[in-house]
């Protein structure tokens, strides 16, 4: 077994839908059953109305290794996080965290609105495992992250939301902890204390070398900060591996279902294939071909082929167009063929264009098509998130130093 | 963080499997409770500052909340004696209104720390669902928060008592032993209603119900012994009556609680104190505290899902 110091080992966690005791007749043989059997017996079956919110769940981290979950809304990370920290025990399985956990999850949980900023700092801070000195010694720096100020003696009920939900962040990040359990915290407050807080929690990952465990929808986060990841789905590990992978399986596939697809669209996109060789270098033109057909027609400015492109290594969606919009109207009828460039002006890493028949007119899917994915590569290495395809060249150039002004002096 | 602190967690294994055997011990149950509790006592003096800080923040009565529930309890009493003195033809005693305060102020403490912390962990709601700490600090909290309450009760009962012709004893010696045995008790009552309440919402009804007409089962406004030998015995037996008693015999009558005391009433000589009663309270503060501590720790897993 793993010596890992957050260790999962096959944990199942089962909860029940409904309520859970309809009278107090149910209460001695349940709490007997609960306190005496303690888990044993009934943990394969589900009984009616159980569902599993997570399923033979198996990960470790180890110090320096920081673990990424990602998933739908549902999937099980947040159970996940709780079975962590022990606020929920496993139906079944083991999972293990040695060492003083710093969660930053709901930060500002214990904030009574009555007390004042100063006060909830020292509570909320011992919910959090801290002792009283090491409050203390990082009070200031507390007060100061959160940019409270001279509001730190006001009570917390007439803070802001923002001042609120920094404060409690501010706290937090100065846990000190041996295993640390980020949840989707990256998001509180402005625009300035964000990226405050997400470079304070970059340098607790990357430089504390202790075990983390992220869980966040803002996939480029899980891939700036992670070194490994898990993509769940209903309670289940459906991949493992680096984060760009989990996330392009993440956002390749369509959780929401055939909502937006009409069965009764006028077209459908049968296939496409990247012409253009794989890696395409960065700034160059993919060239990719698709075949399709309109079954009837409509009116002329309406349907479309539209193209989406999303940088799978961040998740985020780069680029949106479609054929009407450039000038092109498919056919009335018929079977079709179109091809389309794209210039990839954008960093290295894998982009998957989704294509999808478009309704110009009401703006609106029409008809899931398929993802071609490009990787972009190669070519001379930059910062940045454009491909400006920079072209340097030298204008003039003296074979000797201009002398130096003497008339300076 | 103090490196002794760091040490005390750093290499405890915290496994959370449900079949593990050796988990199944109710003496290694109750030395987790009790290492958490040391663990987190920091925790549970913030959580007490909280209760204590939000009594008296924004309250109309302040510090004399402290006071105003014994007094009631004593007004309602003297009424009581008053009544009861007329019937039998007798005077009312000087020493009763002594008497009732000594007996008043330990009832309020333990009505007060059930009610408050009967619904602890429910009012906590969003930290126990998110936040991982041993959530006995909640309820201990709650009872913590009314020690200091009933401290500042008993300062300005000392004050008072002098003027009632309460004279120091040897006897008082008992009373630190009967408070620690009533801190005990509520402790326990606050142990297991919290986690009652928290699967069962009517919990806290039952227990207002209970608490509200508990003052006529509970030698407040009497002594046992004026209900004759067996209706002493029976009276006896509820767990806060020998403390309540005690109170009264160590204090008012400066009786040594070792020695049994028997005293006529209705014409028959009744037994109104044996050591037995002091032993018979302080196994019932103990033991019950070590129940319901496992109790609620075993049953605490379950808080996240069911609260």
């Amino acid at each position: 077994m793993s010596d890992a110091p957050v260790l999962f080992d096959n944990v199942s966690k089962k909860f029940r839908r409904g309520e859970l005791h309809d009278s107090l007749r149910d209460l001695v043989p349940a709490m007997s059953r609960r306190l005496f059997r303690r888990g044993g017996g009934s943990a394969e079956e589900l009984e009616q109305g159980d569902f599993w919110a997570v399923r033979d769940v198996s990960f470790d981290v180890r110090p320096g290794e920081a673990l990424g979950i990602i998933g739908p809304n549902g999937a099980g990370k947040s159970t996940i996080l709780k079975l962590l920290t022990r606020i929920l025990r496993p139906t079944r399985g083991m999972c293990r965290l040695e060492g003083r956990v710093g969660a930053l999850i709901e930060i500002a949980a214990g904030f009574h609105q009555d007390l004042t900023g100063r006060e909830n700092v020292f509570l909320q801070g011992a919910i959090m495992g801290m002792s009283r000195d090491q409050i203390r010694r990082r009070f200031d720096e507390i007060v100061h992250l959160a940019g409270i100020g001279e509001f730190i003696d006001t009570p917390v009920k007439r803070y802001s939301s923002g001042m609120n939900a920094r404060l409690g962040f501010s706290i937090a990040a100065h846990l000190e902890p041996e295993v640390l359990i980020i949840d989707e915290v990256l998001s509180v407050g402005d625009w300035s204390f964000q990226a405050r807080a997400y470079d304070r929690i970059h340098e607790l990952v990357t430089n504390s070398g202790i075990p983390v465990v992220v869980v966040s929808h803002q996939l480029e986060r899980i891939a700036s900060l992670c070194t490994k990841a898990i993509l769940l789905d209903r309670g289940r590990v459906m991949h493992e591996g680096p984060p760009a992978e989990c996330i392009e399986r993440y956002v390749t596939t369509n959780w929401s279902g055939d909502e937006d697809d009409h069965t009764d669209a006028p077209a459908v996109i049968r296939g496409a294939t990247l012409l253009t060789e794989q890696p395409a270098e960065s700034g160059s033109v993919a060239r990719m071909r698709l075949q399709g057909t309109v079954h009837r027609p409509s009116g002329p400015e309406d349907v479309a082929v539209s193209m989406r492109v999303r940088a799978l290594h961040t998740g985020e969606y780069v680029f949106f167009s479609e054929t009407v919009e450039l000038g092109l109207a498919l056919p009335d009828r018929g079977d079709f063929t179109l091809d389309i460039d794209l210039g990839m002006h954008v960093p290295p890493g894998l982009y998957g264009v989704e294509l999808t028949i478009y309704d110009h007119w009401r703006r609106r899917t029409l008809k899931r098509g398929p993802t071609v994915t490009i990787e972009v590569g190669g070519g001379p290495t930059f910062l940045g998130r454009v491909q400006m395809s920079p072209r340097v060249r030298l204008v003039s150039h003296a074979e000797t130093l201009p002398p130096r002004s003497a008339s300076a002096v | 963080m103090t490196q002794t602190a760091t040490r005390a967690v750093a290499p405890k294994a915290i496994r959370a499997n449900l079949a593990d055997p050796s988990r199944l011990g109710v003496l290694a149950d109750l030395r987790e409770v009790l290492d958490e509790l040391v663990q987190y006592r920091f925790l549970l003096q913030q959580l007490t500052l909280r209760d204590i800080r939000l009594r008296y923040k924004q309250a109309i009565m302040g510090f004399f909340w402290a006071v105003f529930m014994p007094v009631l309890i004593v007004l309602a009493g003297l009424l009581i004696k008053y009544a009861m003195a007329r019937m039998s033809g007798t005077e009312l005693q000087a020493s009763s209104v002594a008497t009732l305060a000594i007996k008043a102020l330990p009832w309020a403490f333990f009505v007060g720390g059930m009610q408050f912390s009967t619904a602890s962990l429910i009012t906590n709601h969003s930290l126990v669902t998110k936040i991982y700490f041993p959530r006995e600090v909640l309820p201990l909290s709650s009872v913590a928060a009314q020690c200091f309450d009933s401290g500042i009760g008993a300062l300005a009962l000392m004050l008072v008592l002098p003027f009632l012709g309460i004279q120091l004893s040897a006897a008082l010696f008992w009373v630190p032993v009967l408070i620690v045995m009533l801190i005990g008790m509520t402790a326990a009552a606050a142990l297991f209603l919290s986690s009652a309440n928290l699967f069962f919402r009517d919990v806290k009804y039952i227990v207002q119900v209970l608490l509200t007409f508990g003052i006529f089962f509970t030698p407040v406004f009497f002594e046992p012994a004026t209900f004759g030998e067996l209706g002493s015995r029976l009276l006896m037996l509820n767990p806060i009556a020998p403390i309540l008693e005690g109170f009264r015999l160590a204090i008012v009558e400066g009786h040594n609680l070792m020695v049994p005391l028997t005293v006529t009433s209705g014409g028959e000589s009744v037994l109104a104190w044996s050591p037995w009663h002091l032993l018979y309270a302080g196994s019932f503060a103990t033991a019950g505290l070590a129940a319901t501590a496992v109790i609620f720790h075993r049953s605490e897993q379950l808080f996240a899902e069911y609260v």
